[in-house]
């Protein structure tokens, strides 16, 4: 088990060498000078050159490129001219915002499909399970942005029982003390229940929007792999050898059928990163999500690329943790 | 194995536990002492301001800040040698930026030669640090101008020659030449002054990210992610300010700015879609302010390129402008119909030779008489991120369609558009203008003269060219002005630009919010606030 594990670390660098390679000639081919934003519309051309020499845009590529990757190796990700602050400091104020975003929202996600997807394959055909069919349906296609509009519009706007969608805590709430960076966490940690209250009641809504995706599809690939376990002859078995229903499905058939929706819920994980980039602007979120959008916009090259390079990461690590999540709950898998 | 398990869940379970009965009260406290103190300062009549930008700024430094939010900041945090006076227009409270006040320096000479100023500082001005305001900190911050970028430009159109200490609390400006413009442009944010002791390392980066002025504010926190908050500087050398806290909030979405404002969660908004407006107003909570800025839109037609390089082909897209459907339709009447390339609340607009209306048979006609009886094909490069653009370049589209003119739309993303304008080779495209000093020059400057690096349509007209170089050097307003009127002329005769409109800086507000000023920087002060 280490051994294969150390191999898929050893793996991951060759993939993520190439990632960088690609995120840097792709932010560089692509139109758009960055020099032209940072001047403004209105500024002289001798300005413009001025800063291209600065940031080194004058540079050939491949002296760009190895000046990039050995910052990379000193663990500089390079500075955010839009920010004015280091990569590394933007990511360090905004990651946990994101990261509890996700959290919650994943959390979210499976109380909710699980139990749903359970329900649905075991009263199969029945009324409840046209109804959960119903709504994965909507959960799936709605685009996330109307719904986070559609939320504030009812339960801030029109019922008033939700808080503004202006970020994580209200405004003359001061933060908990920083431990972890997620405030739900922090707050516990402390005692601080003031601020629990509000950064509960914040994240509320950003965190349904987020997850109405994921929980769709969870709970339809739940129901269908759920099905195909319980028509198996070991189910038939366990059922003659007398079990009570519950027991069959939860002991015998839930462990197997897990199996497909954790490979679901490791890819889902990517989604929500990039769902966070929509929901995060819509209700304030000061996570990278919004981050990435204003580099985009700005044209500033080293958020996106450390951006990239941390999704990838993220990736590999996550994809690594579900093959491992494998062998633990279904002994016939092994890793040689 | 699985006992095992357990006995981990339990056990952290504890810990947690016990972490947050040991864990010490004082953040609780702290929120409790928040909640105790935010509602004292409500009842007060200082008090504390929630406002709300869509972008949190790039940078903190007077010379290098470029954007709305930046600028803003810079002018809470420092103060300039010199300042805009304040005239009432139909009841609203409006800046005279030809009105200069004393600010940091209490008075100035102009020699015989208008180009030797002598500014005496105030001997009671402070720094935020306590360190006093002197002639070496007047100095290092116009170094600092000098070798910067965005402000580096402002130094140039400044023309300043040199500077010096006379002694600690005067200082000499020489220029090269005398301009008209000089203290205007001394009293915008670029030139703040910084306190030199303040700044530890390298000015430039220490500048970006904090701060070194004496204005009447003190900023506590800068996360361009969420949120800024100023408190009041309690040792300012004027007047406190009247409000105690200012928290301004970033929010990208604009229909949630208004949604919050509507609601009372926001005590003013900046940045409010025209489209709003209406619903804003039947708020009776909420007071709108719709100031005309001296910000334009114009369409830039190629003068180098096929058809456009026809003085009749430009004249005739003027004709088939439907400025009336842009005002109404696009704007919501947040705009004012342009008649000159420099904005019409502009000293010295001249809306002479405009001759152009709406009148799709007088288009025609110029085009066959140009020789495109038939009318013809062009690319229009459109830049993202304004929703006014769009709308106003689709219903261009479809009144050209009924000339046989086809206007193909081909948008970018605004890093794109603005590499592509530079090359001088689009054929036509929108782009937006805005007089930071609200003078002729800075507009025709820019836009008119053939050496410009900003003149992407390629216009060239030495008649023009003669003329702003002479009204440049005139130090005689009524004369200057009259050279000015003379070049508006000429531009509206060879239309190198179609103009849109001139833009209205839209800002909402609770109606307790008191002591709102408009200023064509479109900057707001938070200073003259109250609550």
């Amino acid at each position: 088990m280490l051994q294969f594990i150390t191999r898929r670390m050893i793996y991951l660098i060759p993939s993520l060498l190439g990632i960088v390679l690609i995120t840097f000639i792709l932010s560089r081919v692509l139109p758009g000078d960055p020099a032209l934003m940072i001047a403004g519309e209105q500024a002289p051309q001798s300005v413009v050159e001025n800063i291209r020499t600065e940031l080194g845009l004058n540079d050939p590529l491949y002296v760009q490129f190895g000046t990039y990757v050995k910052q990379l190796f000193q663990g500089d990700l390079g500075t955010a001219w839009h920010t004015g602050h280091t990569v590394i400091e933007d990511f360090a104020v905004r990651l946990p915002a994101t990261i509890e975003l996700g959290i919650v929202s994943l959390l979210i996600a499976l109380l909710v499909a699980i139990p749903v997807g359970i329900i649905a394959a075991t009263k199969k055909e029945s009324i409840l399970d046209h109804i959960s069919r119903f709504f994965s349906l909507i959960g799936a296609c709605m685009p996330v942005f109307w719904l986070g509009l559609l939320l504030i519009l009812i339960f801030y706007s029109k019922l008033g029982i939700a808080p503004a969608p202006m970020g994580r805590i209200g405004n003359d709430i001061l933060p908990p003390t920083n431990i972890t960076g997620l405030y739900l966490v922090d707050s516990l940690l402390t005692a601080d229940w003031v601020a629990f209250r509000q950064a509960l009641s914040h994240i509320i809504m950003p965190a349904i929007c987020l997850s109405a995706g994921t929980m769709a599809i969870i709970a339809r690939m739940m129901r269908s792999s759920m099905l195909e376990v319980i028509g198996q002859d070991y189910i038939r078995t366990a059922r003659a050898k007398g079990l009570s229903e519950g027991n069959v499905i939860y002991k015998h058939a839930l462990a197997n059928a897990s199996i497909p929706t954790i490979t679901m819920v490791g890819l889902q994980i990517g989604y929500l990163l990039g769902g966070a980039v929509i929901t995060e602007t819509l209700f304030s979120w000061p996570g990278v999500g919004s981050y990435v959008t204003e580099s985009i916009l700005a044209t500033d090259y080293a958020p996106i690329q450390a951006f990239t390079l941390l999704s990838a990461v993220v990736y590999s690590v996550i994809n690594l943790l579900v093959d491992v999540i494998y062998g633990l709950i279904d002994p016939r898998i092994r890793y040689d | 194995m699985k006992k095992s398990m357990w006995f981990t869940v339990l056990s952290f379970t504890l810990m947690i536990a016990l972490l947050a009965g040991c864990a010490p009260k004082a953040n609780q406290a702290s929120n409790s002492d928040v909640h105790a103190s935010s509602d004292a300062a409500s009842s007060s009549t200082g008090g504390a301001i929630t406002v709300a930008y869509s972008e949190g700024g790039q940078t903190l430094d007077p010379a290098e800040a470029n954007d709305l939010t930046s600028d803003t900041l810079v002018l809470a945090l420092y103060d300039q040698l010199v300042t805009y006076g304040v005239k009432q227009v139909n009841g609203a409270d409006i800046a005279d930026t030809t009105d200069i006040k004393p600010m940091l320096a209490e008075s100035w000479e102009v020699a015989s030669d208008n180009v030797t100023y002598t500014f005496k500082l105030r001997k009671d001005a402070k720094f935020q640090s306590g360190n006093p305001v002197t002639a070496d900190d007047v100095v290092f911050s116009l170094e600092h101008i000098k070798n910067s970028n965005s402000g580096g430009f402002l130094y140039q159109q400044a023309t300043i020659d040199s500077f010096r200490k006379v002694d600690d609390s005067t200082v000499e400006v020489k220029l090269t030449r005398p301009n008209q413009l000089f203290l205007q442009i001394l009293a915008m944010y670029s030139f703040s002054v910084i306190d030199q002791k303040s700044v530890q390392g390298d000015a430039g980066d220490f500048l970006k990210t904090k701060t070194a002025g004496s204005g009447p504010f003190v900023l506590e926190k800068w996360d361009p992610s969420s949120e800024a908050i100023l408190k009041a500087n309690d040792a300012y050398w004027q007047d406190r300010a009247k409000l105690d806290k200012v928290t301004l909030k970033f929010m990208k979405e604009a229909s949630t700015r208004t949604l919050l404002l509507g609601k009372g969660d926001l005590d003013l908004a900046m940045e409010i879609p025209p489209k709003d407006i209406e619903t804003l107003k039947s708020n009776e909570n909420i007071t709108v302010r719709s100031d005309a800025s001296n910000r334009i839109l114009y369409m830039g037609l190629n003068t180098a390129v096929k058809p456009f390089d026809n003085e009749k082909v430009r004249q005739a897209m003027s004709y088939a402008m439907p400025t009336d459907a842009l005002l109404k339709d696009v704007m919501f009447g947040q705009a004012k119909q342009m008649k000159s390339i420099v904005a019409s609340n502009t000293p010295g607009f001249s809306d002479a030779g405009y001759v152009y209306s709406y009148n799709l048979d007088k288009a025609k006609e110029l085009l066959a008489e140009a020789g495109y009886p038939n009318g013809f094909d062009f690319d229009f490069t459109l830049g993202s991120g304004f929703k006014d653009w769009e709308d106003s370049a689709t219903i261009l589209q479809a009144e050209l369609k009924k000339i046989g003119v086809n206007m193909n739309i081909k948008k970018l993303a605004r890093a794109q558009f603005l590499e592509q304008v530079q090359t001088k080779k689009v054929q036509a495209y929108f782009s937006k203008w805005t007089s930071f000093v609200n003078d002729p020059e800075y507009h025709l400057g820019f836009l008119a003269n053939s050496a410009s690096s900003s003149n992407y349509v390629n216009y060239n007209n030495p008649k023009v060219d003669d003329l702003l170089k002479k009204a440049a050097v005139e130090t005689d307003s009524a004369k200057r002005n009259e050279m000015y009127g003379q070049i508006q002329e000429m531009i509206n005769t060879d239309m190198p630009y179609a103009y849109l409109y001139e833009y209205n800086r839209i800002v909402a507000f609770n109606k307790d919010l008191k002591g709102y000023i408009f200023f064509p920087d479109e900057c707001l002060r938070f200073y003259p606030l109250s609550k």
